[in-house]
């Protein structure tokens, strides 16, 4: 086996992880407060994607910074979601729930089927093609960026969580619905701001990635999955499991790509799911009663 | 008081109305028509191509009527009946039943080879002359040819107008060998890579027969197939770099070419070129305008209109500006021959009343007024199948993609090995 092949695999999938947390942090948020599993995730992504797509086109504005306007619009998406359909099933069973995500992750796919065609597109930014050698492996900049652009995006909503008065709110309202709204908690705007997060999350992933990665109207559904699955690795409803589930996923498939054939990479990814539910039902970082 | 229009009242006057206006359509005195059913996969996964399709073939009709009708039938014209499959392979029979009982004398169709299939038991059990526009799998006609040869079915009534699976891979072979030689170079390293999608290994497995029975100077040294469509390929670049390709011979659909071609400049591989055996949609002008640079002299081998036939640009530009900007391509141009070579085969049948007599004038055919590339006119084998559709190898030249080879078809000289960076 060719050691440089290998490295370069290693780095790639690691580097391309950054993308995988981007797009699973939002859902984990999301889970982890209000318990509703937003099957509409991967549309909101390529939402992300297509607003990008008419800054980049019309405005000239480039993905790398137009991402911040993304992920607003995004929140105001997500608090319009939720204050409007999502609160209404916050209570009702997990079916209905899934029910009411998959009718907006329709509405939004063909929404943008109409407005932008079926065709494959992808945002053109200089950033996306440059690159840097290090001897014989080279490091591809723009998922540098996107990689590097995780990492603080996930800090900055962990100090969120964990240091600030909204974010201690959102918390107790996740542990304990009941004792939040005892102590005199504003559930429903908890719950709208945290959904709004959660999706502003995903703007800036879709924003992010909308270089690297070719989108189309019908692209939502995989994001979704590959989302779950990652999710689902790290632990449903936590931030840390997300992060490193999306590293762990993209790895695995970089490295089976190396391997064996790379049409089988998916494989890994999901053998990696069932062998850590497996052993660890509650994913890497979850917590049992959740 | 004025009086107020209430629901009621609205709905009853504009059911009037529409009564009114829908009714005499059925009743006014209409020319006699000959119907085509005209099945593609208008919506659902495949809904751009079936599109093309369906506006090729419409696009055909209309210039066929427009010029007078078939001539020997005393003018009579041509009408589609349509179907759409909803890219559902089941539903190619669904629509030609349904398109037959509304009185399709002959079959058009379908893109897919899966719902293609479908609608050819409908043709033979019900004696409807079906021309396949474009379907590539080997056994649509094969099976039929077989059938008919057994005595188990008296008549053949399906033919293609379309180069099969395998001829594909032959075509691309010979291709890349005797550019290779125009070209005076010889590459010892291919790596070939492709989409996991039936399409794909359809058109790997073909190459790769055709690479073993021609057994050239070069060799297939790896094989990279990757799912599709893939969120990252950049390792399989790298694999394919590991092997120290002289030339990449990749087969795209339009997203997997999107990350593909920008990966392959990125990862610096040194090579002298990158040379496909088919990745359909590459020349889209989308397509061109998302890559530039990275799809510069990328050689593909793909069904191509002839552009050295005036005609073709003519009908090319119409097409453009009836699609909303779309390439005259493989699709559209297929299917706008289809309907002339049905036109042409109504000329020479004998009767239209006699579903064999158009079955025998099909088999007779042999029209050379097709707007694609051929190797000669369009005519059918013992299989059913037309050996002159062939492919095309293209290029993409200063962002526009022109034809270069076989040398008869080429519009511009190949640019290969492909100048340094």
């Amino acid at each position: 086996m060719d050691l440089t092949l290998v490295m370069q695999g290693v780095l790639s999938g690691l580097l391309f992880g950054g993308v995988y947390s981007l797009m699973a942090v939002g859902l984990t948020l999301i889970f982890g407060v209000m318990r509703v599993v937003n099957f509409a995730h991967g549309d909101m992504m390529v939402w992300g994607m297509y607003l990008a797509y008419m800054l980049a086109t019309r405005a000239g504005v480039d993905p790398y910074v137009s991402f911040l306007v993304c992920a607003a619009a995004l929140f105001a998406l997500g608090l319009l979601v939720q204050r409007g359909l999502v609160d209404r099933i916050v209570d009702a069973p997990h079916e209905m729930q899934i029910l009411l995500m998959l009718g907006v992750a329709l509405v939004l796919e063909n929404v943008a089927l109409l407005a932008f065609g079926p065709e494959p597109t992808r945002v053109r930014s200089p950033l996306a093609s440059a690159t840097l050698w290090l001897g014989p492996v080279f490091v591809d900049v723009a998922r540098l960026v996107t990689f590097l652009v995780a990492v603080t995006l996930t800090s900055a909503l962990g100090a969120f969580l964990y240091r600030t008065d909204l974010g201690r709110t959102i918390r107790a309202a996740a542990d304990n619905t009941y004792g939040a709204l005892v102590i005199g908690t504003d559930v429903r705007r908890v719950y709208a701001v945290a959904f709004g997060v959660g999706a502003a999350c995903v703007g800036a992933a879709g924003a992010l990635v909308s270089p690297i990665l070719p989108f189309q109207p019908s692209t939502g559904l995989s994001l979704s999955v590959a989302s779950f699955n990652i999710v689902i690795i790290g632990g449903m409803g936590s931030l840390l499991g997300a992060f490193v589930g999306g590293l762990l996923v993209s790895l695995a498939e970089s490295l089976g790509a190396v391997f064996l054939k790379p049409s089988l990479k998916e494989l890994f990814s999901f053998s990696l799911l069932i062998v850590i539910l497996l052993f660890r039902p509650a994913g890497l970082f979850g917590r049992r009663s959740a | 008081m004025t009086p107020r229009l209430t629901r009621r009242a609205f709905l009853r006057t504009t059911a009037g109305g529409a009564a009114v206006l829908g009714f005499p359509l059925p009743l006014r005195a209409q020319a006699k028509t000959f119907k085509i059913g005209a099945i593609h996969p208008v919506t659902g996964a495949l809904a751009e191509p079936g599109q093309a399709c369906r506006l090729g073939a419409q696009m055909a009709v209309d210039a066929i009527n427009a010029a007078g009708g078939v001539k020997s039938k005393g003018g009579l014209r041509l009408e589609l009946i349509l179907g759409d499959t909803q890219t559902k392979p089941e539903n190619g029979r669904v629509e030609a039943e349904r398109v037959v009982s509304h009185g399709a004398q002959m079959l058009l169709g379908s893109f897919d080879s899966g719902s293609t299939n479908a609608m050819v038991s409908v043709a033979q059990q019900r004696r409807v002359p079906f021309l396949i526009d474009i379907a590539a799998a080997d056994p649509i006609t094969a099976n039929v040819a077989r059938s008919v040869k057994d005595g188990q079915q008296k008549v053949q009534y399906v033919y293609r107008n379309f180069p099969t699976g395998s001829s594909f891979g032959k075509r691309a072979v010979q291709y890349f060998i005797e550019i290779f030689k125009e070209a005076n170079v010889s590459p010892k390293r291919v790596v070939l890579m492709y989409c996991n999608d039936l399409f794909g290994q359809n058109q790997a497995r073909g190459f790769q027969a055709a690479h073993k029975a021609a057994n050239p100077s070069w060799d297939i040294v790896e094989v990279i197939p990757w799912p599709e469509p893939p969120t990252d390929l950049s390792t399989e670049i790298s694999k394919a770099k590991a092997a120290k390709p002289d030339i990449i011979a990749p087969i795209t659909r339009p997203a997997s070419a999107l990350l593909l071609f920008p990966e392959i400049r990125k990862q610096r591989i040194e090579m002298m070129g990158i040379v496909g055996p088919g990745s359909p949609g590459i020349y889209e002008s989308g397509q061109i305008a998302q890559l530039k640079e990275d799809l510069e002299y990328v050689l593909t081998s793909v069904p191509w209109a002839n552009f050295k036939n005036p005609k073709t640009s003519t009908v090319a530009e119409e097409f453009r500006k009836r699609s909303g900007g779309k390439t005259f391509d493989t699709n559209s141009g297929y299917s706008y021959d289809a309907a002339f070579v049905i036109a042409d085969i109504l000329e020479r049948a004998t009767t239209l009343d006699d579903p064999d007599a158009i079955a025998d004038a099909m088999k007779k055919t042999n029209y050379s007024g097709g707007l694609m590339q051929y190797g000669g006119p369009v005519a059918f084998n013992e299989l059913g199948d037309n050996a002159n559709a062939i492919p095309t190898m293209i290029q993409i030249l200063s962002q526009k993609p022109v034809a270069v080879w076989p040398k008869e078809a080429a519009v511009q000289k190949f640019v290969f090995p492909r100048p340094r960076a």
